[in-house]
């Protein structure tokens, strides 16, 4: 069995921050893995230790400034990662969902993993579509927002929890292959082990250019173009109750119910 | 020459960064006040490697040079010197045993230390006993097939929770010269006649276990004799180069610590209605704090770099980074307390701990007199007397 899990490097922005043309100003940004992309590794490396041959393989799009992100999925314990870059992609450009997901399911169609896993959002786009928009272009079913899942491999079933609004809980049955996007909490993301990072760096960390993968720069047509970046103006407007828990839990419960929330 | 740690260092470095920040700094306060050992903090550590990390891999551990110890050593006692240290001691007295221990010896004593299972520790001090290391009287006799031993050891990291001891005895009294006649002997704390006695209200490292050892008629099998009969004082003395290069690590890390708390309080305590990282007087410590750090940095990563590849330069180098490095530790903790003002000077903010915690690196594994004497001897050419 084969899992596929996407992993992105996110961009995390000082509080203090300026803004420079389309990016963040490079002085105040650091680089890591995407927080909901380590629950998604944890996943798929908790399957490949309760079942027997699984592979784990971590797919990247990404300049070669990813590779120590990349690593860290790799001393976590998944067992090769592939890389896509070329040439006529642009460090900072924005791509859109669609266009991530035509270069993830050309990965997917080379790898033709049984089950694909990625994270609900990434935590500097936060557009939350590409793991659905891969399932939608590769034809195969999906569960969004998964908090728990126990797989049937036998079967080629996987029971989730999908997280719904309001606290409700979906439980479904996802046939395979299927792509799922994964919730953060799912489960207790380990830290790399110092033996595990040993290892990584001795694991297979394939690079692909869009010829690779079967593509060409067409591909990267988006009718979505990013055109600006601004902060947005804050206003203040935060009441601070102070009291006692029971005075200041009456103040609130009044506002919200003035305001219609509570009823 | 290159200054740049690998990618795996690099990678090392950042992970050990993550685990500090989340599973021992939130509670280091605690464990400070109440002196406990961290037992569940060092297990989680144990979990991803941290007990083993110099341990040879053939015994369970992962084998990391020293210069990699140093990285890791360096983040711990930045996240809190005391629970940094009860994580690097597991190991403590590992290193003669990797050295001059017997195949069986090395399977009993290494491989539970490096998946979490045991603790162990080294006993040199003793009451009367400190930078005169030859001096020390902890008798070992031979009776039949086993050793008989009387004394006590004083000062002893994991004393009253280790599982087992290297303890340096004198072994034949009668041997010439002052640096013959002593043994390593591995004496573990189950045997009748140990008794471990903690030492509570020290200054700093609290949350690291200390203890005085009393050992009275304890019966160990000959075969707990590590390497030679007689030549325990130069086997220990082997790897001072190497424990004092880790104290250096350490240093630096408590030095890095109470630098990147200063820098962010000065960033955020407003006065004169602007942060006082404006006043050229704090910006003037922190450039100062932060130099120190670096420069006992190179001299640290030098000397680790030297005991894994050039030791013919290591002693004077290993004495002079514990001795600066140390130095600059309680300097850039008494700057950092400085900056916090009344607030540095109550445990709601860590340097109150670091300023009391950097001061043992100028004491344990040889005092910084000691350090001084070695670089001078080194410098004349002296011998050891």
């Amino acid at each position: 069995m084969k899992v596929l899990v996407t992993v992105k490097e996110v961009t995390a922005v000082d509080d203090e921050f300026e803004i420079d043309g389309l990016g963040i100003d490079d002085r105040y940004v650091t680089a890591d893995l995407n927080e909901w992309d380590e629950y998604a590794v944890e996943e798929a490396v908790q399957l490949s230790e309760s079942l027997d041959d699984v592979e784990v393989v971590t797919v990247t799009i990404g300049p070669s400034d990813a590779e120590e992100t990349i690593r860290q999925a790799l001393a976590k314990g998944a067992d090769r990662a592939i890389r896509v870059w070329d040439d006529a992609l642009d460090d900072d450009a924005m791509l859109d969902p669609a266009t991530k997901a035509r270069l993830l399911a050309a990965v997917a169609e080379q790898e033709d993993p049984d089950l694909i896993l990625t994270g609900v959002q990434s935590a500097d786009d936060s557009l939350g579509a590409t793991g659905v928009t891969l399932a939608d272009q590769l034809g195969t079913e999906w569960a969004a927002v998964v908090n728990a899942l126990d797989l049937d491999a036998q079967a080629g079933v996987a029971h989730v929890h999908r997280e719904l609004e309001g606290g409700v809980e979906e439980l479904t049955d996802v046939e395979l292959p299927a792509v799922l996007t994964i919730q953060t909490g799912i489960n207790d993301p380990r830290y790399a082990s110092l033996r595990g990072i040993r290892q990584a760096q001795s694991k297979e960390l394939a690079e692909k250019t869009l010829a690779d993968i079967g593509l060409d720069a067409t591909a990267l047509d988006s009718p979505i173009e990013q055109t600006a970046l601004y902060e947005p103006e804050s206003e203040g407007g935060a009441t601070l109750y102070e009291g006692t828990p029971e005075e200041t839990a009456g103040e609130l419960a009044g506002l919200l119910a003035e305001r219609g929330v509570g009823q | 020459m290159d200054f740049d740690l690998t990618d795996e260092q690099r990678q090392v470095r950042d992970e050990v960064r993550r685990f500090a920040e989340n599973e021992i700094k939130p509670d280091a306060t605690e464990y400070d006040t109440e002196e406990k050992y961290p037992r569940e903090i060092v297990e989680q550590a144990a979990e991803i490697g941290l007990t083993g990390a110099n341990i040879p891999v053939e015994y369970g551990g992962v084998g990391y040079d020293t210069l990699t110890n140093a990285i890791i050593a360096e983040e711990l006692f930045a996240a809190d010197p005391g629970i940094g240290l009860c994580i690097q001691s597991t190991a403590f007295g590992a290193d003669a045993l990797v050295g001059f221990g017997t195949e069986e010896q090395k399977e009993a004593f290494l491989e539970p230390v490096a998946t979490g299972d045991a603790i162990m520790g080294a006993a040199i001090s003793e009451p009367d006993v400190g930078s005169d290391v030859s001096s020390v009287s902890t008798r070992a006799e031979k009776d039949g097939d086993e050793w008989v031993i009387n004394g006590n050891k004083m000062w002893i990291t994991n004393g009253s929770i280790g599982d087992y001891f290297v303890v340096l005895c004198k072994t034949d009294p009668e041997a010439e010269g002052r640096y013959n006649g002593f043994s390593q002997i591995v004496v573990e704390a189950d045997r009748d006649g140990f008794e471990a006695d903690k030492i509570t209200g020290k200054l700093g490292i609290r949350a690291s276990d200390t203890a005085e050892l009393i050992l009275d008629d304890v019966r160990v099998p000959e075969e707990n004799l590590v390497g030679t009969r007689g030549a325990g004082f130069l086997q220990l003395m082997q790897f001072f180069d190497e424990t004092r290069t880790g104290v250096a690590a350490q240093a630096v890390g408590i030095a890095k610590g109470a630098a990147e708390r200063a820098l962010d309080y000065a960033e955020d305590r407003e006065q004169f209605s602007k942060p006082i990282s404006e006043f050229q007087a704090i910006q003037h410590k922190l450039s100062e704090m932060h130099t120190q750090v670096e420069a006992a940095r190179m001299l640290t990563y030098k000397s680790a770099w030297s005991v894994d590849n050039e030791d013919d330069q290591l002693t004077m180098l290993a004495s002079m980074a514990k001795e600066f490095a140390s130095r600059v530790a309680v300097e850039v903790a008494d700057e950092a307390v400085q900056i916090h003002g009344g607030a540095g000077y109550v445990n709601d903010f860590d340097v109150e701990r670091f300023y009391r915690d950097a001061k043992i690196t100028q004491i344990y594994e040889g005092t910084s007199e000691i350090q001084k004497n070695i670089i001078a001897r080194e410098l004349l050419g002296k011998g050891m007397t």
